[in-house]
């Protein structure tokens, strides 16, 4: 029959040609906009970079930590983006072994947000410890002295979890991006196209390569499923196997797990409801889409939800005097905003998203996306904020943060925005080969195979 | 130590070029950012300093007039540590805070360099001789207006001022702002005898304070709370004794009284009188008059009575800073018939030790008329900060200035020394030969134990070489220097060997004379409340901090930084009010208070105090420095500028009235504490002394009072902690510590803290800082609450509400060295680990600071460098005082209570040369060293017969937390207290 | 280009006529084909007929080697610098299941990503000739053979349904 018609940019592809012409399309020169945005993302780095110089020249300090709360803004920044990343992991990996049809237009973007999220994370065991220029003694290098680190310190499994995660996710991301940059390439000129080919790893799409490539993808996959879930179960053991009262729960691991993905899709919806409208992706980012993802973030918002209840719960039921303190402080101690501002966006808001309205309406995902992080970011807080009242009355007391946690935040920001902008406008942001999966190329004769 | 001894200066001096050197390596250790400083070795060995030994000199604190007797530790030339005398009668090993902080007097920043002259505002350096030469030119011309203030102890140097002023015709007074000339007064009008009596708290079974605040600042307070500790401190065999205590605020003294009644200022007399008068004295006051006085029922004054006069011996007391008003000298008169008709006298009121006293203010009041009437020529200051330590309006400033010729011989320059004309500054208690005489037959030696830290003199070599250029009735002060002048006077004392055995055991010691004193020689007592002046609606009420003290302790940072023992406040004044009073203003903790009287007024934030009449305030003494160095100055307010001029012969710190404003300023109190109740959480437990006299535990004693024993822990916990008591006192067929039980030859250190004698004075704690390199973190960070104090004073407050009584219960809290201590295991690189002797140990230079030890530590002991605090704490010449034994923690590295491991370790090898066994005792940690109450215990728990073993097994003992399983070395005896205890509220709420 | 392989190669925009080509070839004894397609796609693969690829053994053999090296490592350096924490035993296995975990998720993936490379990607079938709109919308298939045959393969594929065929000559 016919060659397929060639159709205008921006109507929905129905050909491979116009999948590649639309994706490659993306990474066109970029606007003043673009710059614009990117200079912020290095400004507030800067901010982020020059603090840290600051806090290791004069000692941590300059933070507002205050005994008995050892721990504060850092590492809630840290668990709150290694959550972030989980929603990458999960779209990109878990949703791939269930061979979910909506997951191929999103996980592209999702993924490089975990590398970058998992990335920002990374940086903070290393910021937020008394003497940053020794932290390499974690690891269990030789050494004339023959220390090795104490293995039975979560930390240590933090340290391991991370490293696996940060390792994994990337090269799954760098593994899935191989045909794609192939793709690039051979529309690319110039010396784009040299930079693309060697990115590209000889990449031309022969039977043999496809072949080995589809079977290591789904290892990958496998392997990267797991991974996920024990992260975030790993990072709420720093936790959980404290015996502070408010973090010794059994219920941890799994509750950071979805307050992870939770955090991640929402942090998803910030990031693509605006990019797809500037890189004119709405014919492939579609309602569809963000609808599921809608549906994951509801899912996950409502085991928040049963969580939180079942904190409280056992800490009333077990008759513990020293959880029952802590959890009364939660909500009505000096620190009560912080404790509903967790409660409201994650445990409340997430329930509008069983109206289909909200669910598809860009604008108001977009907003409840923003309290979700917010409301993320809170939890950790408050979580590690049960330090402020743990056994010794005597001790207790509460933490003010300081300009430079601040600053330690907006760098943070910073530093993971940078990366996603220097991505989005380089790379494809949609799996180019995966979409074309989806679309059925022409046929002599009529009919479907069979 | 003299100027002619050629031989001894070159040596010391070396000695103290290795001491600042070594000071440098104790730094360096810590892997601190200092800069590099070299090792000098010996070139010549001197004969009596072994590197790395410590050398132990004995001497006498001269930090009050107590004259505690000292065992000054010295290393490599430099004093770095003290410790209470064990063989001084008046201490008996045992020194209090102020005496730990000797050392920040010794080496303070704030110290003159050399002899100064100034000319109009502008001083300047000048050589000694000329500075010698201008003072015997004064004096020579000064004739009988020749005068000199000193604060000095009595002793040789006070004897030597007397004869010499006296050469000339002039005058010496020796003032005291907190002297007790008080109980003297009443004394020499009771009994007719001129004298402070001692008074025996160990003997007395029944103890009645009139504001005297034995635990705080009245008299020498480290005997007092030795002897307290001895007669309150819980024992099955001698019960325990019962101490009242009278005045409008709880000092610490209060606190530690089984029964405070808050009586109104000024009716303490009638109070006293009364009680007599219920014992049969005709003092001709009845119960119902002092109940309308004091505001107490007549029954309860009776009861009161009754008790005291069934308790033989009992004792009472009165003339403290709470109660010196106009007519504190009624009272100590008062309290003497009360004393006398209860049989104390003798007893427990011993006259005869004639302790150590000022002029009294008399003598003061004279010589300051003298000086305005511009009879006094040339005026010596010694020892003594009158411009700072008399009330404003008592005008001592303009008759000062009338003085033409103003020496001081001050160490730092306070109020008083910027405005002398000539400041020829003197020599540390620890730099100097001299001596004191704290009571009749108790000579306390004092000996240079290093090289001055910096070249001066002591003024007894500067008056003698001033006398001899001075010459006329002068010229008979002929000793060489002030070294042999002392040792003449000791001849008669101790010569030869004897001088030697005195230098070597601090002094000679006689038993105190005890003279027997008849019936009173007069009965008259003026009852009568005093009239306070000013119309405000508040009594201003002082507030002597037993760290303060007069305000000599405010230019030392560890006192400073150590909490006020009743407040938790640190390094700032404050005013403390009612909480009814506080509610009647609408004010809050923290709002900035303007407090005025007819003659000044003062700001100061709010501390909420339950302890206190709602009808008073009290203000700190001790703050609002104008100069004494950098950190005194410009600190809080002082609490004598409200006060009006003395009349009588007293100073009547209360007998103020002064309103109180709110300002709707705020700040931060920089208090240490964070929860005032224990929530019901066990933590300092407390049981009737009937109870305890049964030997029950605390369980029983709870089951027993008809209170459920606090049951927070599941069965599984139950069971794992089954046998692990027992198991930890009796390591018998391996029960207790299953892992960290290292079997075999380890000793297992463990403590007890028995708080049936803990007073909450500190002293562990400031001892800790001295022995342990502690950095002190100043106002900004203990805001922040970044304190490093590896033991404090934890204060709950039982009761209070709904007309229960107050009750404090203090509780040092150390590093507990858990057997299942939680911070280990979650240590990433091992730098908290467990020590096969049962410590906890910490390797600071393996730390890297991930803090997540401290997070699970449940008892919230371990303490962070969260700024390189050692570089502003040990600012030259602070780092001498550095224990070279002790490393300095780097920024960023976590610290924490050790058990002073350095002492274990240097005891192990010396008893490894020795017979290789350390016996009991030989070995404790410096806070138990330094507990005046003898509450701390540090010894082997493996040890069937240590002390520490034979306490752990008190019934009284129980463990924080112990449902958590985390197997505590420290064992706590529960205090006992002579009425129900009151029970804390239950956990969820708290209360400020 | 070093050394060219000689040959034909054709390229197709009908999914359905790639695959039935591939078939004939193979059927003709063609065995050595490189086919070209832009994205992962069954029927060229059954048309292709491989066995499924031997890139599971890498993984899996990485992953046992994870497991034992977290193990055999947590246990040695525990027993060789025997410190007590917090009363834990020297070498408590259940401590050291996190990081078992995570070595095995590690070398597994890394020795995944290894087998790839050293089985395909990493080597480009040097000297075959290639279109670059192989990876966009057509799908490309090679016939190595000498100057003899490529006529009469060239008629196959073209009436196959090749849009386009060049040769390739050594």
């Amino acid at each position: 029959m016919a060659v397929a018609v060639q159709n205008a940019p921006g109507q929905p592809a129905q050909t491979h040609a116009d999948v590649t012409r639309d994706v490659v399309a993306t990474l066109a020169p970029a606007t003043k906009g673009y710059y614009l945005l990117l200079a912020g993302a290095v400004g507030l780095f800067l901010i982020g970079a020059s603090t840290l110089l600051l806090i290791v020249k004069e000692g941590l300090g300059l933070a507002g930590y205050n005994p008995p709360v050892f721990w504060s803004v850092f590492i809630t920044t840290f668990v709150f983006w290694v959550g972030i990343g989980h929603a990458g992991t999960l779209i990109s990996a878990i949703l791939f072994l269930f061979r979910s049809p909506w997951r191929t237009a999103v996980y592209r973007a999702t993924e490089a947000m975990t590398v970058f999220a998992v990335m920002t994370a990374a940086l903070f065991p290393i910021i937020h410890i008394g003497r940053q220029w020794l932290f390499y003694w974690l690891l269990p290098y030789p050494n004339q002295r023959y220390l090795w680190p104490n293995f039975k310190s979560p930390l240590l499994w933090d340290v391991f979890a991370i490293g696996t995660y940060f390792t994994v996710s990337t090269s799954f991301l760098i593994f899935g991006l191989i045909p794609d940059v192939a793709a690039v390439r051979d529309k690319a000129t110039g010396w784009r196209k040299t930079v693309y080919s060697m990115l590209s790893m000889n990449w031309q799409g022969t039977d043999n390569q496809w072949r080995h490539y589809s079977r290591a993808y789904l290892y990958l996959a496998a392997l990267a499923a797991p991974l996920v879930l024990s992260v975030h179960s790993v990072v709420s053991w720093d936790f959980a196997s404290a015996l502070i009262p408010g973090w010794h729960g059994t219920i941890f691991a799994p509750y950071f797990v979805a307050g992870a993905i939770y955090s991640g899709v929402g942090m998803v919806f910030t990031l693509l409801i605006p990019l797809r409208k500037y890189l004119k992706l709405e014919h492939m980012i579609t309602d569809y889409h963000f609808d599921n993802m809608a549906k994951l973030t509801l899912f996950t918002g409502t085991i928040l939800f049963y969580a939180y209840g079942m904190e409280y719960f056992v800490a009333w039921y077990s008759g513990n005097t020293f959880e029952q303190t802590t959890f009364f402080r939660r909500a009505f101690g000096p620190g009560w905003w912080a404790g509903w501002s967790m409660i409201i966006p994650n445990a409340v808001l997430s329930q509008l998203l069983w109206f289909r309205k909200v669910r598809t309406n860009l604008t108001s995902l977009f907003v409840l996306s923003i309290f979700i992080n917010i409301g993320m970011w809170f939890e950790r807080y408050v979580i590690i904020n049960s330090l402020t009242s743990d056994y010794i009355p005597y001790a207790w007391d509460q933490m003010t943060p300081t300009w430079a946690d601040w600053g330690i935040l907006a760098g943070s920001f910073g530093w993971f925005g940078m990366w996603f902008l220097l991505f989005a406008k380089n790379f494809p942001v949609v799996a180019i080969q995966e979409i074309k999966e989806f679309i059925p190329m022409p046929r002599q004769r009529a009919g479907g195979h069979h | 130590m003299s100027d002619n001894d050629q031989k001894s200066v070159s040596r010391r001096r070396f000695l103290s070029v290795l001491g600042t050197t070594s000071a440098g390596a104790a730094v360096l250790s810590g892997c601190s950012t200092e800069k590099v400083e070299k090792l000098i070795p010996y070139l010549v060995q001197s004969e009596d300093q072994v590197p790395g030994i410590a050398t132990i000199y004995a001497s006498t604190c001269a930090e009050c007039n107590a004259g505690c007797g000292l065992h000054v530790r010295t290393r490599e030339g430099r004093a770095v540590k003290l410790e209470g005398n064990p063989e001084h009668p008046v201490n008996a090993g045992r020194l209090c805070a102020r005496g730990q902080a000797g050392l920040q007097s010794l080496y303070n920043p704030g110290r003159i360099k050399g002899p100064m002259q100034r000319t109009g505002d502008t001083w300047r350096q000048i050589k000694w001789d000329d500075a010698i030469a201008l003072l015997a030119q004064q004096v020579g011309a000064a004739g009988s207006g020749l005068a000199v203030l000193s604060g000095a102890p009595r002793g040789s140097f006070s004897n030597f001022l007397a004869d010499w002023t006296g050469a000339a015709g002039g005058r010496l007074v020796r003032w005291e702002p907190f002297d007790q000339s008080t109980l003297r007064l009443a004394s020499k009008r009771v009994f007719g005898r001129d004298e402070v009596p001692a008074h025996d708290f160990a003997k007395a079974r029944y103890i009645v304070s009139f504001g005297a605040d034995f635990l705080d600042t009245w008299g020498p307070t480290v005997e007092y709370q030795r002897q307290f500790a001895e007669s309150h401190g819980f024992s099955r065999e001698g019960g325990m004794a019962k101490h009242v205590y009278f005045a409008p605020r709880a000092s610490l003294t209060g606190l530690n009284a089984d029964e405070w009644h808050a009586v109104a200022p000024g009716s303490e007399t009638a109070l006293a009188l009364a009680m007599a008068s219920a014992l049969g004295a005709s003092t001709g006051v009845t119960p119902a008059q002092a109940a309308e006085a004091t505001g107490l029922k007549a029954e309860e004054i009776v009861r009161l009575a009754k008790e005291f006069a069934a308790a033989k011996p009992s004792l009472a007391v009165a003339g403290g800073i709470p109660s010196q008003h106009a007519g504190a000298v009624e009272l100590c008169a008062a309290v003497h018939l009360l004393n006398q008709a209860a049989g104390n006298i003798g007893q427990t009121v011993l006259f005869g030790g004639d302790l150590d006293h000022g002029d009294g203010q008399a003598a003061f009041a004279a010589l300051q008329q003298a000086m305005d009437a511009g009879q006094v020529k040339v005026l010596v200051v010694h020892e003594a900060n009158p411009v700072y330590a008399t009330p404003k309006a008592g005008k001592f400033v303009e008759a000062f200035a009338k003085v033409p010729f103003k020496v001081s011989t001050s160490l730092v320059v306070d109020e008083t020394t910027v405005q002398c004309d000539l400041v020829l500054p003197g020599l540390h208690a620890l730099e100097r030969w001299d001596d004191a005489n704290p009571r009749a037959g108790v000579w306390g030696l004092m000996q240079p134990v290093m090289e001055p830290v910096y070249p001066n003199r002591h003024p007894g070599d500067v008056l003698l070489a001033a006398s001899q250029k001075a010459g006329g009735p002068f010229a008979k002060f002929t000793a060489a220097n002030w070294e042999a002048h002392l040792k003449a006077q000791w001849t008669s004392r101790a010569a030869g060997d004897a001088w030697r055995a005195a230098l070597a055991r601090g002094g000679v010691y006689a038993p105190a004379a005890t003279a027997s004193v008849g019936a009173p020689v007069s009965m008259t007592v003026d009852s009568k409340a005093p009239t306070f002046e000013g119309s405000g609606e508040f009594t201003l009420l002082p507030y002597a901090s037993s760290l303060l003290y007069d305000g000599r302790g405010t230019n030392k940072p560890w006192l400073l930084e150590t909490p006020d023992p009743v407040t938790k406040i640190t390094w700032h004044a404050w005013v403390e009010l009612h909480p009814d009073a506080a509610a009647r203003l609408d004010v809050r903790e923290g709002e900035i208070l303007r407090v005025t009287s007819a003659h000044g007024s003062v700001e100061a934030p709010a501390y909420i105090y339950p302890g206190l009449r709602p009808d008073v305030v009290a203000i700190p003494m001790g703050f609002g420095h104008a100069e004494y160095g950098e950190y005194a100055k410009d600190r809080g307010v002082n609490y004598l500028d409200l006060l009006g001029p003395t009349t009588g012969d007293v100073v009547a710190y209360v007998g103020t009235k002064v309103t109180v404003e709110r300002t709707r300023e705020y700040r931060k109190v920089a208090k240490t504490e964070g929860t005032t109740r224990q929530l019901g959480r066990g933590i300092a437990e407390a049981m009737p002394v009937a109870f305890a006299a049964k030997g029950l535990t605390i369980e029983e004693a709870a089951k027993a009072a008809g209170h459920p024993a606090h049951e927070i822990n599941t069965e599984r916990e139950v069971q794992a902690l089954k046998g692990w008591r027992e198991g930890q006192v009796g390591r018998e067929e391996g029960r207790g510590r299953r892992l960290g039980n290292y079997p075999g030859e380890h000793p297992m250190w463990g403590m007890t803290i028995d708080l049936a004698r803990c007073t909450g004075c500190s002293a562990c704690s400031t001892a800790c800082y001295a022995e342990n390199n502690i950095p002190w973190v100043g106002e900004d960070q203990i805001l922040r609450g970044r304190e490093l104090s590896w033991i404090r004073i934890e204060r709950y407050w039982e009761g209070g509400t709904d007309g229960e009584p107050i009750e404090a219960r203090f509780v040092p809290m150390p590093c507990q060295h858990c057997d299942n201590a939680p911070c280990e295991p979650v240590c990433p690189v091992y730098a908290a680990y467990h020590t096969p002797d049962g410590l906890n140990g910490q390797v600071y230079n393996r730390c890297v600071g991930t803090r997540y030890c401290a997070n699970n530590c449940p008892y919230k002991v371990r303490y962070f460098n969260w700024h390189a605090y050692a570089r502003k704490a040990f600012v030259a010449p602070f780092d001498l005082q550095l224990n070279p034994d002790v490393v300095v923690r780097a920024r960023g590295v976590m610290e924490k209570c050790t058990f002073c491991v350095q002492r274990i370790r240097g005891a192990q090898h010396a008893a490894r040369v020795a017979d290789g066994v350390i016996k009991d005792g030989e070995l404790t940690t410096a806070c138990a060293q330094a507990c005046p109450s003898g509450a701390i215990t540090f010894g082997d728990l493996n040890d069937p017969e240590s002390r520490v073993r034979q306490r752990a097994q008190d019934p009284r003992g129980y463990h924080i937390l112990e449902d958590i399983n985390v197997r505590p070395a420290i064992t706590y005896l529960a205090k006992v207290v002579h009425r129900e205890p009151a029970h804390a509220a239950p956990g969820g709420e708290e209360s400020h | 280009m070093a050394k060219v392989t000689s040959g034909v190669l054709a390229s197709f925009e009908h999914i359905d006529a790639a695959c039935d080509t591939i078939k004939a070839l193979r059927a003709r004894g063609h065995r050595k084909l490189t086919v070209y397609y832009s994205h992962p796609n069954h029927e060229i693969e059954e048309a292709c007929g491989h066995q499924s690829s031997p890139v599971r053994l890498f993984t899996l053999i990485g992953g046992l080697t994870g497991t034992t090296a977290a193990f055999s490592m947590q246990i040695w350096m525990n027993r060789d610098w025997p410190l007590l924490v917090g009363g834990k035993s020297i070498v408590a296995i259940p401590a050291f299941v996190v990081i078992g975990f995570e070595l095995t998720v590690l070398i597994g993936s890394l020795a995944t990503l290894l087998g790839v490379f050293l089985l395909s990607v990493g080597m480009r079938n040097k000297g075959v000739i290639y279109d670059e709109r192989y990876t966009d919308d057509r799908i490309g298939v090679f016939v190595p053979a000498g100057a003899a045959d490529a006529a009469g393969i060239e008629k196959l594929l073209r009436d196959a349904g090749a849009v386009e065929v060049k040769h390739a000559a050594a």
